[in-house]
């Protein structure tokens, strides 16, 4: 690695200079390429109200690789594991170098509003949800009220 | 290459189980963000399943496509069944060695009457996997492709919290003073163990009795107490950010401060100053340290970054580092600015190291307090002739130095640095092996000690490499000229607590090769502007004032956008850049030539 590549300085720079709404990524104070990230749980989601915390790693393949994504808040979501990974297409073959840190984060924003049971990562949430959604959005909530908020 | 990357393996072993088992363990920042494979990884094995595909092979898939370690995905079966009789053994011996550094015997007499006594729930027997990983870590080689035993059944002590705690104390319990390895062994042990709860560690702060008052025992156990900073200091670590406030109560911040005395054995203060460091990672910490009059107690401490003394030496280099970023004394000059480097012609690069590596102000030494394997590369490039270059190691731990291209990386979160790609090659006189492509072997010269001196001598014209440990040269290397005839730099890669210093030249040789040699610094040139290595935050603010012009590539924005897909006719990259797409990168069609614009011609 040399120094910090001026792809990465831009994107810091454009994402402290003009925010994204619901989604704050902070690079950390003595690693450039790890940035800590808040995103807001989208309107008439499950997850309305909750602010979940995630860290966001750049390889130094970046952006030629995906950055490395994952939940630290807890999470009820089928395409989201108990180690807060993340099943998202573009995180993984559909990565191209023309995304970037908000565009990947918008899209984490939009899987919360669009939960895929189909495509599931946690298996057993995907499975409650496929069989009795109303009672997978109901836990889904209170995994919310009781990890995503006042802290 | 060290051994974190067995994380990955753990995590592996038994994937059933393992989206069962794996609630609390491994939520580490490192840990998830060091495997690069683990997001992706097992994500395509939780699917693979349902599809009943073998998840190896979904491993191996993933790790073909991304066409690297590939020796990741060779992965064994899991050795769920311990060889418990194998490990007693072992551990056996280890003990009657370990015996007479250990303050407590009693405990191992105990340990000893039931040694053939299966049941791992009792303190005894934790201390006897401590010791066991203590001393097989040393022995350990990248051709064992799992960790451990006597680390797996640690890992499964202390996915309860109880028995977290338990393997914690256990580990401030043994750990000898005199093994070099001891603190790196800690940061590892918690590296691969579950997290603890902030109650579980506010339990130990109970069960240690952590107090400002405490400290004062520290001159009588100097083993115990620089075990209790080096597992804060890792926890610290490992939880930075509002779990790291909450582990900061005054006892703790009070009985660190009070261990950074000079009365007590360098090495308290040494882990002790490194434990608020990184407690300092998180920015509320760094206010509260900061208002808590340490800068008093590091002042007198920067001295010793200069001693000839190796333990102080090592207080002195991180109480300066920690007034040069962390903790800013009003009217006091910033190293950089104090240091003369009239005569300094080639350092290490600080344009070329992984994030977390400290390297003073002089350029000529370096240190790694992070749980990576951090690495760099020296600023002169050679090409052609004969050169040589020394380093003095200030501590005996795992290092790993020697020449790379530039093509080598530095991974350091996945634990690869110099000698594990086949653009790289060096020596570890810890561990006594020469690595290449993250292969090891061993050599025959005795395990270096602090001080000594490891000299490199690079023949380019016969195309061999010979390393020396104090003069005594191994037989000439050869295996990196396979992959690179020129464009190589002095470089080495780093483990925790690990330092050392180098000669490029500016001084005279300790052990000068008896053949015709030339050194960096004779040939080198740097501008004064790249001999300056600022602190981080100074560094920090100069990258964010820096400008991108207009017709930037819209990927790398370092070179200029000149360059047009076919047959897709998207543009906006540069040629370097274009190479290393497949599909374009806005339409995701298969590119099959790169041209470059002509003149007046815009696609977009």
């Amino acid at each position: 690695m040399s120094g910090l590549p001026r792809r990465i300085t831009k994107e810091t720079q454009r994402l402290m200079a003009e925010p994204v709404p619901g989604i704050e990524a902070i690079p950390d104070e003595s690693n450039a390429r790890y940035f800590h990230v808040k995103v807001a749980g989208p309107a008439e989601s499950p997850y309305q109200g909750g602010s979940f915390k995630l860290e966001l790693f750049l390889p130094e393949e970046y952006p030629m690789s995906a950055p490395k994504v994952r939940f630290m808040t807890k999470i009820y979501h089928p395409n989201i594991d108990k180690l807060g990974r993340i099943c998202l297409d573009i995180l993984k073959d559909k990565w191209s170098p023309a995304l970037q840190i908000r565009t990947v984060l918008l899209s984490i924003q939009a899987l919360l509003s669009a939960p895929n049971p189909d495509d599931p990562l946690a298996n057993d949430v995907a499975e409650l949800w496929k069989e009795n959604e109303a009672k997978a959005i109901e836990t889904a909530k209170e995994w919310t009220r009781v990890y995503a908020t006042g802290k | 290459m060290i051994v974190t990357v067995w994380t990955g393996y753990l995590l592996f072993q038994d994937p059933p189980q393992f989206f069962v088992d794996a609630t609390r363990a491994f939520n580490s920042r490192l840990v998830c963000l060091a495997q690069g494979i683990l997001h992706m990884g097992s994500s395509c094995l939780s699917k693979d399943r349902s599809r009943q595909q073998p998840c190896r092979q979904s491993q191996n898939h993933h790790h073909n496509r991304h066409n690297r370690r590939n020796h990741h995905g060779q992965l064994h079966p899991p050795p769920r069944g311990y060889h418990v009789t194998t490990m007693h053994q072992s551990a056996q011996q280890n003990l009657e060695r370990q015996l007479r550094n250990v303050r407590h015997p009693n405990l191992f007499l105990a340990g000893l009457s039931s040694s053939d006594n299966d049941d791992d729930d009792d303190d005894t027997n934790t201390d006897i996997l401590v010791l066991d990983t203590l001393s097989i870590i040393r022995r350990l080689v990248d051709n064992d492709p799992e960790p451990p035993s006597s680390m797996l059944r640690l890992h499964d002590i202390a996915e309860s919290e109880s028995g977290w705690l338990r393997v914690v104390l256990s580990m401030i319990r043994v750990i000898p003073m005199e093994d070099g390895l001891g603190p790196a062994v800690i940061t590892l042990l918690i590296d691969e163990c579950p997290l603890p709860t902030v109650e579980t560690i506010h339990r130990l702060y109970g069960a240690l009795g952590i107090s400002q008052n405490l400290s004062q025992e520290a001159q009588a156990h100097a083993a115990r107490h620089r075990n209790i900073a080096t597992v804060l200091g890792c926890l610290a670590e490992k939880l930075a950010g509002p779990k790291s406030i909450t582990m900061l109560i005054d006892d703790v911040l009070q009985y660190l401060l009070a261990n950074l005395n000079l009365k007590f054995s360098p090495q308290v203060v040494l882990f002790s100053l490194i434990a608020l460091e990184k407690f300092s990672q998180t920015s509320e910490n760094k206010i509260t340290i900061s208002n808590s009059g340490i800068r008093e107690l590091l002042l007198p401490l920067e001295k010793y970054a200069s001693s000839e003394d190796l333990m102080l030496r090592q207080v002195g280099f991180c109480a300066q580092w920690c007034l040069d970023n962390l903790f800013l004394v009003e009217g006091r000059p910033y190293t950089h600015e104090l240091v003369s480097l009239k005569d300094c012609h080639a350092m290490l690069n600080d344009k070329d190291v992984s994030e977390y590596l400290k390297i003073t102000p002089t350029g000529l030494e370096a240190r790694s307090d992070a749980s990576s394997f951090e690495s760099v590369r020296c600023t002169f490039c050679v090409d052609a002739g004969i050169w040589y270059y020394e380093v003095r190691v200030i501590t005996d731990g795992v290092m790993q130095i020697g020449w790379a291209t530039k093509n080598s990386k530095f991974l350091n979160q996945e634990g690869y640095g110099i000698g594990d790609d086949e653009f790289s090659f060096s020596y570890d006189g810890c561990r006594q092996l020469l690595w290449y492509k993250a292969k090891s072997r061993p050599h025959d010269h005795p395990m270096w000690k602090a001080g000594d001196i490891v000299g490199f001598l690079l023949d380019l014209k016969h195309q061999e490499m010979l390393i020396a440990l104090n003069g005594n040269f191994l037989p000439p290397e050869t295996d990196l000229f396979t992959s690179a005839q020129s464009g190589f730099f002095a470089a080495a890669s780093f483990m925790s607590f690990q330092q050392c210093e180098f000669n490029f030249g500016m001084k005279p040789f300790v052990y000068p090769p008896q053949v015709a040699f030339k050194t960096f610094n004779d040939y080198a040139t740097l501008a004064p502007d790249d001999k300056v290595i600022l602190p981080r935050h100074k560094k920090m603010a100069l990258l964010r004032h820096m400008s991108v012009s207009e017709n930037a590539c819209n990927l790398c924005f370092d070179r200029e956008a000149d360059v047009i897909l076919k047959p897709c006719n998207h543009s906006g990259v540069c040629m370097d850049c274009a190479m290393q797409l497949e599909q374009c990168h806005l339409c995701r069609s298969t590119i099959s030539v790169r041209a470059f614009h002509q003149a007046g011609q815009h696609h977009s």
